[in-house]
């Protein structure tokens, strides 16, 4: 089923007095349970169609239809409560709250989605992510003594937490070792299809695509083709 | 869940360096006030501690009031209208001990009132600070314009005019003192002027203190230190909570980047500005407070708990402001800019 659909999307930045495209009217669908691959040169706009996508930035003309709905038309409270609730992300780098524990990185995000669940079921459901990312040995530890690898760990968690609907991911093992990539993007795939959510993934790694059930291949603004 | 008490718990350093500059330029800011009102009691607490009400002075004193001398018609005048009014008179001079050490004081003198206390012909009532000099009831003054001896009768607590302590005398000892039947003022307490008689002008007790020479210039000079103080001390709040957010932004940016909205972040900005600034400004009201009642006796330190409360009502209000103005920058921020600026 198409959880998510991109239609016609450009983006269009003024570069002093010029004027510079740099999506071409990108149409895609996404489907629950898979993960899609974006891949393509640097300056391909696979990054800047994630965070269109995402909510992140607004396009210059097309739609983002999710559950049936064009955010591309609704206003910046209306997106913040989708991003909230609805999305999960994952960066380049973990961008975890360096001043929070593993839990608590997790809890914040439960409050920010405000998950209806009482305290016990909070607790309950972090420690069960945490078993799935193998990361509940360190819940009480903060990013500072984590590695690389577990960062992105808990990262994953904190964008799963919520039941997102959409996982976002964008280079999400650009920081990562080699081992420590594929264990990430193993992962990912994982969770994917046991949540069934819609995973859009920007990489340039290509040892990475065997994770992806679809690719996606970019340049200068355009898709140049589809693998399945 | 309250990120902005987990993040002060986490960073302690950060926020006592904060707290301790909110504490250190409020404590500065309450002992120059403290100085200040010191100061202004011991140039004027003869007048600051009647009640409100009316001075008058002749008009050809132009407004200084020992040039004022008061026609004894016009004065009777006056006091038969207003039941409570007196008349009084202030001047600088000297005691001698019998050791012919000589104290400057403020002798004054007043018609029957319960204001000042009641001195009989050849007895002086002393303001208490001249017990530091080892005075006691009971010892006797000379002055070189007065033919008999004084003898001190009691002692008055906070009676100072002019940085001197006030010795009140008997009426007919100062007329011997100063050749001179006419009273120098009247004072009508209470709020309600009554008609005032042509040949004296009226004065409110805020516009008769600046009429005391060197009251005026000294308490503007204070207050200017005082106020320039709080400006001061805005601008650092301000600067302060600035440095902290713009460490921060990359922080904000994820933050809302996930989903937190704005007003959020705002107030967590503003609870960890009133935690940090109500603890020191409680820490330094309270520190300046013991320094108000251990301050020597020879300081002039003057800090009332309405003017701490003032003050530190000011200080929030400034510490608001200032870290919402620096705070106008969480508005601006951008999610994507601080997922592309690396890690937090």
């Amino acid at each position: 089923m198409n959880a998510f659909i991109i239609d016609g999307v450009r983006k269009t930045f003024m570069n002093g007095d010029v004027k510079e495209e740099i999506l071409k009217g990108i149409n895609l669908s996404l489907k629950e349970g898979e993960v899609t691959a974006l891949v393509g040169a640097s300056g391909s706009g696979k990054s800047t169609l994630l965070t269109i996508a995402a909510g992140l930035q607004p396009a210059s003309n097309g739609k983002i239809i999710f559950n049936g709905n064009n955010m591309s038309t609704m206003n910046a409270e209306q997106v913040r409560k989708i991003r909230s609730s609805q999305f999960g992300f994952v960066f380049q780098f973990a961008h975890l709250v360096p001043f929070l524990t593993v839990e608590e990185q997790l809890m914040l995000m439960l409050d920010v989605s405000q998950s209806k669940r009482n305290k016990r079921e909070q607790k309950g459901e972090i420690n069960k992510i945490l078993k799935l990312v193998e990361m509940n040995h360190r819940k009480n530890a903060y990013p500072g003594s984590l590695s690389g690898g577990e960062k992105q760990r808990v990262a994953i968690a904190r964008a799963i937490i919520h039941q997102p609907k959409v996982l976002f991911a964008d280079e999400p093992t650009a920081s990562l070792d080699s081992n420590k990539s594929k264990e990430v993007m193993s992962l990912i795939q994982n969770l994917t299809k046991a949540l069934n959510v819609t995973t859009l993934m920007v990489t340039h790694d290509e040892e990475m695509l065997i994770y992806a059930d679809k690719i996606i291949k970019m340049s200068d603004g355009m898709i140049l083709e589809h693998e399945d | 869940m309250n990120i902005a008490w987990k993040e002060i718990r986490k960073n302690k350093g950060r926020f006592l360096i904060l707290g301790s500059i909110v504490f250190l330029v409020s404590l500065l800011t309450f002992i120059i006030s403290g100085l200040a009102n010191g100061l202004s009691q011991d140039n004027a607490a003869l007048i600051k501690d009647l009640p409100n009400g009316q001075f008058y002075m002749s008009k050809d004193a132009e407004e200084t009031y020992n040039l004022s001398k008061l026609d004894k018609d016009t004065q009777d005048k006056v006091l038969t209208k207003q039941k409570d009014a007196i008349a009084f008179s202030i001047q600088m001079g000297f005691l001698n001990d019998r050791t012919d050490k000589q104290h400057s004081v403020a002798f004054v003198t007043s018609t029957d009132t319960k204001l000042f206390p009641i001195v009989n012909k050849g007895e002086v009532v002393l303001d208490r600070s001249m017990e530091d000099d080892g005075i006691e009831i009971g010892d006797t003054f000379t002055n070189n314009q007065y033919s008999g001896e004084l003898i001190v009768k009691d002692f008055i607590d906070q009676s100072k005019f002019s940085h001197a302590p006030v010795a009140y005398i008997n009426t007919e000892d100062y007329q011997e003192m100063y050749r001179t039947s006419k009273m120098q003022l009247i004072f009508a307490p209470g709020e309600d002027s009554a008609e005032v008689p042509a040949e004296l002008k009226a004065f409110s007790k805020e516009a008769f203190l600046n009429t005391i020479p060197s009251y005026k210039a000294e308490q503007m000079s204070l207050n200017m230190i005082v106020w320039f103080l709080v400006v001061i001390s805005g601008m650092l709040f301000a600067i302060f909570f600035y440095m902290m957010n713009v460490q921060k932004m990359a922080l904000y940016g994820i933050l809302k980047a996930i989903g937190l909205k704005t007003s959020a972040l705002f107030k967590m900005m503003w609870t960890q500005m009133a935690f940090i600034t109500i603890l020191s400004l409680l820490l330094s009201a309270g520190l300046s407070q013991i320094f108000n009642r251990l301050a020597p006796s020879g300081m002039p330190f003057h800090l009332t708990f309405e003017t701490t409360i003032q003050l530190s009502l000011v200080f929030f209000i400034i510490g608001f402001i200032g870290a919402t103005l620096s705070g106008m920058q969480i508005k601006k921020v951008e999610p994507l800019q601080a997922i592309q600026q690396g890690e937090i």
